[in-house]
């Protein structure tokens, strides 16, 4: 690991005030990524190299190197081509986008526009989830003033590149995040997920390229353009490198969305970070990534970091990097009956393993809350997992086993406690 | 009830059009524009939206019917969709939900008979880190609730006024003490 | 060629075949609900799953990488795949049920998941029996059910259209349906409303599904959540049986299968055929099904007295006739077709004339200009006449054979299966005075008129065949038995088991829905042998096609063999001498 994260000072939304103002973002060197990659010194393929460079590991959830998904994109032929971004955050646990949308909305901007250029795309939707109406209003007037000063719209600073930006506002639908269901969902339809292949940088919206990318991967790309591929991959963890928006919920004392560098402890996000767990509490579980990343144990925290490969290793992964800390007095049947809950709600209905398992989960879950469960009912659980995991279009299935598995199995003892006596049990 | 857009609507669904290859990507957009002007998007505001959008009506049903923050039938001038889903959860959503209930004498899902609340329960909102909390109407987020600001918003709401928004800044990193 | 292993064994493949429909072309065999050959493919009922792999190929050399035994070495996808969307690659390796233990558990863990909110009411279904969620359950579904939570209620009973009802509970979301209104039909009445579980497909609130199109939505249904309003609860689909036929309904001839029960017709579905109607048919195609059954002419009828009809022996009709015919001259006869007749029956009747000198029978199309949609709705509202027009019959418009018909020379008509009065060609009084003699099914308007009228068999009463709008002869097969036929002897007809094994003492087992009519060969060979003529088809309308195809250029090489194996021969109606 690089640098202490201790000493670390904020680059996606640094200290500054009013840098939602792009007079303010440009006295600051706002754009200045955008001028330098439409000036002669580079060409679209050597933008992507040098974001592919720096691994910018998309910070949606699913990590993958935003670089390398934007050279999936074929040749230009012409027609349109589209840069679709994600801002639907919608799983639990996570509220760090809002965060860029309000406090520095034109660096993402500025990101958006550079991987427009350098994927050569005609149109940008940012597609913001229907509930941030406020912040929807914020991106508006953010993208207002950048078309004032000419950075959206025909022929870029002279650079004969154009492009338009709009906002798309979702209307409560947990699967838009998917990003091909968000594709569908701009596409004014019902938002379910779409069968790959064909991906949506062969076919995407109305049938041409387009590549999806979250709203803090793009927010970062001015950084790397301005600051080299190799200092990104300075910050943080070696395997999932850069600032990372570190949201953090639960039990503890100082909740909120910190900048920091990727792979600071898990223990110290919460203990240094945001003041401990509330109350004094002794700490019980985290969930790391958000609400379908599997919970981990507090007696599992020792020496893990919020990088993807102690994650891994622990038995967990890093999702969006929403952490949800848990106090000892938090009863896990309840938490885990509400998740199920989420999940069954959202679950879009096409296929059959996640629209009539997610239900069964919850329902059984209900049962065993209302202490009417029995212990073959764990093993039901776990057993429906397995039969949901890997058996849909789209991840939202897995998103829902995944914790049920993790958290039976990492807290059975207490499952089985608040289950009635089997008959067998008690032979 | 006959429901119809006025011209300056529908300049402005001209505007939402545009930047679409297609008229049926601006069905959400002008579901949202039916619905801040009627208060619900009931069957015959969506037979308005398909008529203007040129598009089939079970299109713009089903769509309406998906995403959750269409108010298929009418409800209370205020909407209180509390969140109680993991850290609104573990942090006392559900405190606050049945204090709610309590208060304006209603179950969630519910509406006050003088049409001023309902009260929805609903999924997480993208505020965990200042749970407990909800959103009104579509609209504000109110953050960390205590019984004593859900009483102040009551009343406040009760006499029109909206609360205001809540900026809820980047948390920084306080230097360790020793 | 390329080639696929399929559990162990290797296929050549063509093309780019999709994984699903491959496997079934071949003749094997993979559960499945959601997929349909002609519409989009959602791949979301996550039936058909099946291991898949890809060789592993040197990358310099290009050649297949093999293991310490020589065999090629596989990369296996890490998940299981759904063949119906998945692409046949060269080399590829699948494991189906039949060779993986995995899949065959994913299968069933499928049908677990999906019989949770299914309600187990098979026994009052009208799906049960033609059922593929109860078929695949039994095949590959779980022994038993685990679920021991309560199910998803949704609403039951709706009328979604005149003619197409839902039961949502049963609906296990495959969006056929809304596919085939958004795709086939383009109808754009259905969506799925609601979500996750809650999801069932409905029209628009105050809609209705009144699409033209709407009951092939039943048909295309895997499950009991869309049935036929009509045929709802009239019968289980194993009391009936299923004869091969062709709509008569327009000119489009959609291939259809009749389903029979005590011999009357309870319903009528599409029978795939490519070149014709895929896999669809027009509601109003099912719908006139009643005309099979009911309102038929049941024995000979002649007019004693002027004005009454009255029901008449075959022997005393025919009786009739011969001296009607002995006392009148030949070109005082006007023979008029049918496009609504068959081919068969219209070139006997063409010939029975011709034999007697009586002047080439006329005929007037019945078209209804703007009642066609492009798809399987057609102008032209009879089945046959491209048929009539190749076998050069002269054809008339109404006005033309109002003018023949009031002509003083005509003083007999014989008119062929044609309800002109009903259809407005002629008005009664245009054959006062006219001794009219028709060949008919049903009774009609037209049918009252008849001095003299002979009952024959209908489409679904004979094999007999009909030139369609693009001029393809296509033919139907005996479905119900008449009097005088007994589907035991005749090797045209087809049993189902309840006309195998029923005897008196079941249900629906009666002798009394056999009309007593005669198919026209029959008929005219009784006629004839009265005028003296040689009319006789010992091979009944089989004969006669064999005939039709030696002696008009137009048909040649036209059996009955050729059109069952080629579904249905495509005549080349553009070089024939046709009037249009």
């Amino acid at each position: 690991m690089a640098a202490d994260w201790r000493s670390f000072k904020p680059v996606l939304i640094p200290d500054i005030p009013n840098l939602d103002d792009i007079d303010v973002y440009i006295k600051n060197g706002g754009y200045e990524a955008l001028k330098k990659v439409l000036s002669d010194d580079w060409t679209t393929k050597s933008v992507i190299e040098e974001v592919k460079a720096a691994n910018i590991r998309g910070r949606g959830g699913a990590g993958f190197n935003a670089g390398l998904k934007w050279s999936f994109m074929p040749e230009p032929d012409g027609g349109p081509r589209y840069l679709a971004c994600n801002g639907d955050e919608s799983e639990p646990g996570t509220f760090k986008d809002r965060m860029l949308f309000e406090y520095n909305p034109h660096l993402f901007i500025e990101g958006s526009l550079i991987a427009a250029y350098a994927m050569q795309c005609s149109t940008i939707y940012v597609y913001i989830r229907g509930e941030y109406i406020d912040w929807i209003k914020m991106m508006d007037s953010a993208l207002n003033q950048a078309y004032e000063k000419g950075f959206i719209g025909e022929n870029i600073l002279g650079s004969g590149f154009s492009v338009n930006f709009y906002t798309h506002p979702g209307a409560g639908a947990y699967i838009c995040g998917e990003e091909t269901s968000m594709l569908e969902s701009l596409e004014g339809k019902r938002g379910y997920p779409r069968v790959k292949p064909p991906f949506p940088a062969q076919k995407g919206l109305w049938g041409r390229p387009t590549t999806i990318n979250n709203i803090e991967t793009l927010a970062n790309v001015p950084l790397v353009i301005n600051n080299g591929a190799d200092w990104f991959k300075n910050i943080g963890a070696e395997n999932h490198p850069g600032p990372i928006l570190y949201g953090i919920s639960g039990h503890v004392n100082q909740p909120g969305v910190y900048e920091l560098p990727s792979g600071v402890p898990v223990l110290d996000l919460i203990d240094e970070v945001a003041g401990g767990v509330k109350n004094g509490k002794k700490l019980k579980a985290v969930i790391p990534g958000g609400s379908s990343t599997p919970v981990l144990r507090a007696d599992q925290l020792d020496g893990v970091s919020m990088d993807s490969n102690s994650l891994r290793e622990a038995g967990s992964m890093l999702g969006t990097a929403g952490l949800v800390v848990i106090d000892e007095d938090t009863d896990m049947i309840d938490l885990l009956w509400r998740i199920a809950h989420f999940y069954h709600h959202e679950s879009c209905g096409q296929c059959t393993p996640c629209r009539d398992g997610t239900g069964w989960l919850e329902k059984i879950l209900l049962k065993i809350k209302n202490g009417e469960g029995e212990v073959k009912d764990l093993d039901l659980l776990l057993d429906l997992t397995t039969q949901m995991e890997g058996r849909t279009i789209c991840a939202l299935a897995d998103a829902a086993a995944w914790p049920v598995r993790h958290t039976i199995n990492r807290f059975r003892d207490e499952f089985e406690a608040r289950c009635k006596k089997s008959v067998h049990a008690i032979a | 009830m006959k429901y119809e857009f006025t011209e300056d609507e529908l300049k402005q669904i001209e505007v939402i059009k545009a930047r679409y290859p297609e008229a049926r990507p601006a069905t959400l957009p002008v579901l949202w524009i039916a619905q801040n002007k009627f208060g619900h998007v009931e069957p015959d505001v969506q037979k308005l939206v398909a008529r203007t959008l040129g598009l089939p009506e079970a299109h713009v049903h089903g769509v309406a019917e998906f995403y959750t923050q269409y108010y298929k039938k009418e409800q209370g001038k205020f909407v209180l969709d509390v969140c109680t889903c993991l850290s609104c959860q573990i942090c006392g959503g559900y405190d606050i939900l049945h204090y709610l209930e309590d208060k304006l004498g209603i179950k969630h899902g519910e509406t006050t008979k003088d049409k001023m609340f309902t009260i929805q329960q609903v999924e997480c909102l993208g505020a965990c880190g200042y749970a407990p909390m909800m959103q009104i109407t579509n609209g504000v987020y109110v953050n960390h609730l205590t019984r004593e600001k859900v009483d102040k918003v009551i009343h406040g709401l009760k006499n029109g006024e909206m609360p205001e928004f809540e900026p809820m800044e980047m948390r920084k990193v306080k230097p360790q003490e020793n | 060629m390329p080639e696929v292993f399929i559990d162990g064994k290797s296929y050549e493949f063509e093309g780019q075949p999709k994984l699903l429909q491959f496997i079934m072309d071949e003749g094997l065999e993979l559960p499945f609900f959601c997929y349909h050959p002609s519409m989009s493919i959602p791949a979301n009922c996550r039936q058909c799953m099946v291991k898949v792999g890809q060789p592993v190929k040197d990358r310099d050399t290009g050649e297949y990488e093999l293991d310490e035994n020589g065999e090629r070495v596989i990369r296996w996808f890490p998940k299981l795949q759904t063949a119906c969307n998945f692409d046949v690659t060269d080399g590829l390796v699948v494991k189906t049920q039949e060779s993986d233990e995995l899949v065959e558990r994913a299968q069933k863990d499928n049908l677990e998941f999906i019989l949770i909110n299914h309600p187990l009411d098979c026994p009052i279904c009208d799906q049960a029996g033609e059922c593929p969620l109860q078929i695949q359950t039994y095949k590959y579904g779980p022994e038993g059910s685990r679920f021991e939570v309560k199910k998803v209620h949704k609403p039951k009973r709706v009328q979604l259209g005149p003619r197409v009802i839902l039961d949502a509970e049963r609906c296990i979301n495959c969006t056929r349906c809304t596919r085939f209104a958004d795709e086939i039909s383009k109808s754009y009445q259905l969506t799925i409303t609601k979500r996750g579980d809650k999801n069932y497909p409905t029209t628009a609130p105050g809609e209705t599904f009144d699409d033209p199109y709407s009951l092939n939505t039943v048909d295309l249904c895997p499950v009991g959540a869309l049935t036929s309003a009509d045929f709802r609860f009239r019968a289980r689909v194993w009391e009936m049986n299923q004869t091969p036929s062709i709509d008569v309904s327009n000119g489009k001839g959609c291939n259809i299968d009749i389903w029979t029960r005590d011999n009357q017709v309870l319903r009528i579905t599409p029978r795939h055929n490519p070149h014709v109607n895929d896999y669809w048919m027009p509601d109003v195609g099912r719908e006139i099904y009643p005309l099979f059954n009911d309102n038929r002419i049941s024995r000979p009828s002649v007019i004693l007295d002027g004005e009454n009809q009255i029901k008449s022996s075959w022997n005393n009709a025919i009786e009739t006739f011969g001296e009607q015919m002995e006392a009148i001259k030949p070109e005082e006869i006007l023979a008029i077709g049918s496009a609504h007749a068959s081919v068969e029956e219209n070139y006997l009747f063409a010939k029975f004339g011709n034999l007697l000198g009586i002047s080439t029978p006329l005929f007037t199309p019945h078209i209804e200009p703007g009642s066609g949609d492009g798809f399987l709705i057609t102008d032209d509202q009879a089945p046959n006449t491209n048929g009539v027009r190749l076998l050069g019959f002269e054809e008339t418009d109404s006005k033309q054979l109002k003018t023949a018909v009031k002509s003083s020379n005509a003083k007999m008509i014989l008119l062929l299966s044609d309800h002109l009065i009903d259809r407005g060609v002629l008005s009664a009084d245009d054959l006062s005075g006219k001794y009219l003699v028709m060949f008919a099914t049903n009774e009609s308007e037209t049918t009252k008129k008849a001095d003299l009228l002979f009952p024959i068999t209908c489409v679904v009463e004979h094999a007999a065949s009909y030139v369609n709008v693009d001029g393809r002869i296509q033919r139907s097969f005996p479905a119900k038995e008449t009097k005088y036929t007994n589907r035991r002897l005749d090797l045209e007809m087809t049993e189902g088991r309840l006309d195998r094994y029923g005897t008196k003492f079941d249900n629906w087992v009666t002798d009394e829905n056999k009309v007593d009519c005669l198919p026209v060969w029959d008929l005219m060979a009784l006629i004839g042998g009265r005028l003296g003529l040689d009319i006789t088809y010992e091979g009944g309308s089989r004969e006669v096609i064999k005939e039709v195809s030696q002696n008009m250029p137009a048909f040649s090489g036209v059996t009955y063999e050729r059109m069952d194996d080629e579904l249905g021969i495509e005549l080349d109606t553009e070089h024939q001498t046709v009037k249009s």
